[in-house]
């Protein structure tokens, strides 16, 4: 049974009370309000950030490439100053540890846990330096901030998000009949307007339908026209270049009503918002999701029994997220004994660091200590770097479809090495007062429903860090 | 273009018939061969890296992204200039390139069309394991895989052990703590884990900083095949293909994932030395893109694209393809670049050679008998 606070979350730490009824205690964490973040160090707008990827591109694009064009040392000085000047390696550091001390030390590791699957599932993968600057906001501002609203409305949010519009190439989607497909420039560059699909597909693909809804090429490219005119507002072209805030601009729209997948949609801003309609209540997506959060929580292949009470969830209350949550809890906890989750590294990690109450992520007020102009020092440098090794940085995947929720997609030598090696610096992460074999007797016992079996096994080792590296990889752990 | 289809497959022909039949027959030759398998993800462009020459249908769809100084391979078609490791192989004829070519899948989606290339199946996400894992165990290889990546791609499931490499820096449990896990794995028959235990024990117990760039790779790659007793295949990854917007001409972001290729290609070469001859480098993607580029100067999902291969065992340097042709009707749903070569009929044709299988044997076993053409007499040496 005690694998259920890892399956559902990230373990418990060794001081915490053993709920005495795990599914109250797990479905409590979800609730209408989303609570604050338990980082208390300085959090940054999206807003904010934006602007040093703005100065960023503006002063590398406009600025340098002109000034240093005939001097490569100079234009590769530059750059780096450039890069400290905008906190280009710092931002994402002080983003995971945002991240991670929700898994770790917060009050609600259910819903950092849907957190992290939400962040995957609108993924913005490794893209035009997103990764620097702007993605760990996005989580937080676009995906945390609606978790206690529908699908509906998460889906058109992060659509519409200014991340995901630049991720998925939506500015350069215009329609061909629109007023800017007339203008005198296109002409003139022999560069007719077009739709750019990539975002229509995602959208549907990954986001919402999933192929198994049985949409078709055309359909992409109806969603395409639809979504033509959602780009980062062109007033400041010249000086904000793609940074500026995201919004329906009707001279790229493709003018008149729409016809997707067989009906009607209206012409202008409303389209989008009426598609998003469309899709998010579409059966399909109810029941993509569902096996999505089964896949993620329960087992690499649900069965329908599984998905079942999370789709009736989701009709009975239009989708709204906490519902949609609490029915994928309860199918995990009634599931619980008969199967076992592989847990990806991410998840791993932020396990052994609240089990084991570790000084994980580093210090809240270590990350205020930052000034703009210079890089992160070594510990402010940890998180980024860490995730990287484990292959599995959340602002880094290398595609939009975001990490693999199968175990064999996390199965390598290579893999199961970092495991070891984290293992080790998980230990290094241990208050010095915890470094002892009583301590891991603590962790066993709170933590497993077996822990003479494992006691045993770790006696077997006479350093508490091996013990330490034992545990961590064991099966038990691995699996949740 | 001044040819038409027809006669182009007349004059590839010809050529083919010089060259003798050369079906492939098992052999117990003991020489070593090494296969690379490339796999280019987000959608080669094929009308980018291989452009062809003279066809107005092709300029006129394409009129900001026609490359300047391309590489003349042939009447016909066009190299990248960027590829320039590649055009040293063609020159001393271990290039080719088959052109016009996919798996047999159409529906542009990155995610089942990657689930495809690698598994070698006609339903996404249906076959748990790849088709360069289930040639592998066709021959009877086990233990000779490596990929080049941090997990362990699809296609090289199916045969057990196989090794990955991709550096970190840190230091290894004691032989007592490695040995404890085994038992542990072997009391709750996790089999897939004691085989990388027994993997990662053969490592180097601590590991200092190395490089995991592409070149790094390579070189670690064909230092590691070059050995008799070293892994017999390797597979790398290069992503980025999927341009939609500012796909770019020679310099721009198409062509820096193609030098990233290219950089493969010219290390493996070099590091390979004399074991390159006994080598073929063969590349794999999801799909091609559209023949039309998109007001954001990129390109869409499309359909046929290209295989780009090197290495000693190749028959010559040549352009291997069954052109369709770029006329409107020629396109594929009006589109795309069409595919007359199943890619699958390559990559059996290359594993029935590298592995000393029969063709018929591999259609079999790795693709459940499906209708594939032997191109091996058409593309390797026997």
């Amino acid at each position: 049974m005690k694998n259920f606070f890892r399956k559902v979350a990230f373990g418990l730490k060794p001081k915490e009370k053993i709920p005495s009824d795990p599914l109250v205690w797990a479905t409590s964490q979800i609730t209408d309000e989303i609570p604050e973040f338990s980082f208390k160090g300085k959090i940054y707008s999206e807003e904010e950030l934006r602007k040093h990827y703005r100065e960023w591109v503006y002063q590398d694009r406009k600025v340098l490439r002109k000034k240093f064009k005939k001097d490569k040392m100079g234009y590769k000085a530059a750059k780096n100053l450039l890069r400290d000047n905008t906190g280009q390696k710092f931002w994402k550091n002080l983003e995971i540890a945002i991240r991670h001390k929700e898994a770790t030390h917060g009050d609600h590791p259910v819903l950092a846990k849907l957190w992290y699957f939400w962040t995957n599932h609108f993924t913005i993968s490794d893209k035009d330096m997103l990764a620097d600057y702007s993605t760990g906001a996005y989580q937080r501002e676009t995906i945390r901030a609606n978790l206690n609203k529908t699908f509906e409305e998460l889906a058109y949010e992060a659509t519409i998000g200014w991340a995901m519009i630049l991720h998925l190439d939506n500015m350069e989607n215009v329609g061909p009949k629109s007023e800017d497909a007339r203008a005198e420039w296109r002409k003139r560059k022999k560069r007719p307007a077009t739709i750019n699909e990539n975002h229509a597909r995602e959208l549907l693909e990954l986001h919402t339908v999933s192929p198994n809804s049985g949409y078709t090429q055309e359909n992409i490219t109806e969603l395409a026209l639809i979504m033509t005119g959602w780009a980062p507002d062109d007033k400041y072209h010249k000086t904000r270049l793609e940074t500026a805030d995201v919004k329906f601009q009707r001279k790229y729209h493709e003018p008149g009503k729409k016809i997707f997948w067989g009906n009607e949609f209206p012409k202008g801003k409303k389209g989008l918002k009426a598609a998003v309609n469309y899709l998010a209540n579409h059966p399909s997506c109810r029941e993509f999701i569902a096996y999505k959060l089964c896949r993620y929580l329960i087992t690499d292949y649900p069965t329908k029994e599984m998905t079942d009470p999370i789709v009736k969830a989701w009709d009975k209350s239009g989708g709204h997220l906490p519902e949609v949550h609490k029915a994928a809890i309860e199918v995990a906890f009634k599931f619980n004994n008969q199967y076992q989750k592989f847990q990806n590294p991410e998840n791993w990690w932020l396990q052994m660091s609240r089990m084991t109450d570790a000084k994980w992520p580093p210090k809240d007020e270590r990350f205020d200590t930052y000034r703009l102009g210079g890089g992160p020092d070594p510990y402010q440098a940890k998180p980024s770097w860490f995730m990287e090794d484990m292959g599995h940085h959340p602002y880094l995947s290398k595609q939009p479809n975001g990490y693999s929720d199968l175990a064999e997609d996390w199965m390598s030598p290579e893999l199961i090495i970092r495991r070891l090696i984290y293992a080790r610096k998980g230990y290094i992460n241990l208050k010095a007062d915890n470094k002892n074999n009583e301590f891991f007797e603590k962790v066993v016992n709170q933590n497993f429903d077996n822990p003479d079996t494992i006691h045993n096994l770790l006696k077997q080792n006479d350093k508490t860090i091996d013990r330490h590296i034992l545990l961590f990889n064991l099966p038990e752990v691995f699996r949740a | 273009m001044k040819i038409t289809r027809r006669n182009f497959l007349k004059g590839s022909l010809a050529t083919l018939f010089l060259a003798g039949s050369g079906i492939p027959v098992y052999s117990s030759t003991k020489t070593k061969k090494n296969l690379v398998v490339i796999m280019l993800r987000g959608g080669m462009d094929a009308l980018c890296a291989v452009p062809v020459i003279g066809d107005k249908n092709f300029e006129k769809r394409r009129k900001q992204l026609i490359l300047d100084d391309t590489i003349k391979l042939n009447s016909d078609f066009a190299l990248h200039p960027v590829l320039e490791g590649f055009n040293e192989l063609w020159k001393e004829k271990k290039g080719t390139i088959v052109h016009a070519t996919n798996i047999p899948y159409t529906e542009r989606s990155h995610f089942d069309g990657q689930n495809l290339m690698e598994s070698g199946g006609k339903i996404p996400y249906k076959v748990k394991t790849g088709w360069l894992g289930r040639g592998m165990k066709a021959a009877g290889l086990k233990q000779e895989g490596l990929a080049l990546a941090l997990p362990m791609p699809l296609i090289l499931r199916g045969v057990p052990k196989n090794n990955n490499y991709f550096p970190t820096k840190g230091k290894l449990p004691t032989d007592k703590v490695l040995s404890l896990l085994k038992d542990v794995y072997k009391e709750k028959s996790e089999d897939e884990l004691i085989g990388m235990l027994e993997i990662i024990k053969s490592r180097p117990k601590e590991r200092s900083y190395a490089a995991d760039d592409l070149y790094s790779l390579a070189n670690e790659a064909g230092t590691l095949m070059r050995e008799p007793d070293g892994p017999r295949v390797a597979v790398f990854e290069v992503g980025g293909f999927d341009t939609h917007a500012a796909q770019g001409g020679v310099h721009g972001t198409h062509s820096d994932c193609l030098k990233d290729m290219d950089l493969i290609f010219a290390t493996l070469k070099k590091r390979l030395k004399d074991e390159f001859d006994n080598t073929l480098i063969v590349t794999l993607t999801e799909f091609g893109r559209t023949i039309k580029q998109n007001s954001g100067l990129g390109t869409e999902h499309g359909y046929g694209s290209a295989i780009f291969m090197g290495g000693g065992l190749l028959k010559q340097s040549q352009v291997y393809t069954d052109w369709p042709g770029l006329k409107n009707k020629e396109l594929f749903q009006g589109r795309d670049l069409n595919s007359t070569i199943d890619s699958r009929s390559v990559y059996a044709s290359a594993m029935s050679t590298v592995f000393d299988i029969d063709f018929n044997t591999i259609k079999e076993k790795v693709f459940w008998g499906e209708d594939l053409q032997n191109l091996s007499d058409k593309l390797f040496k026997a």
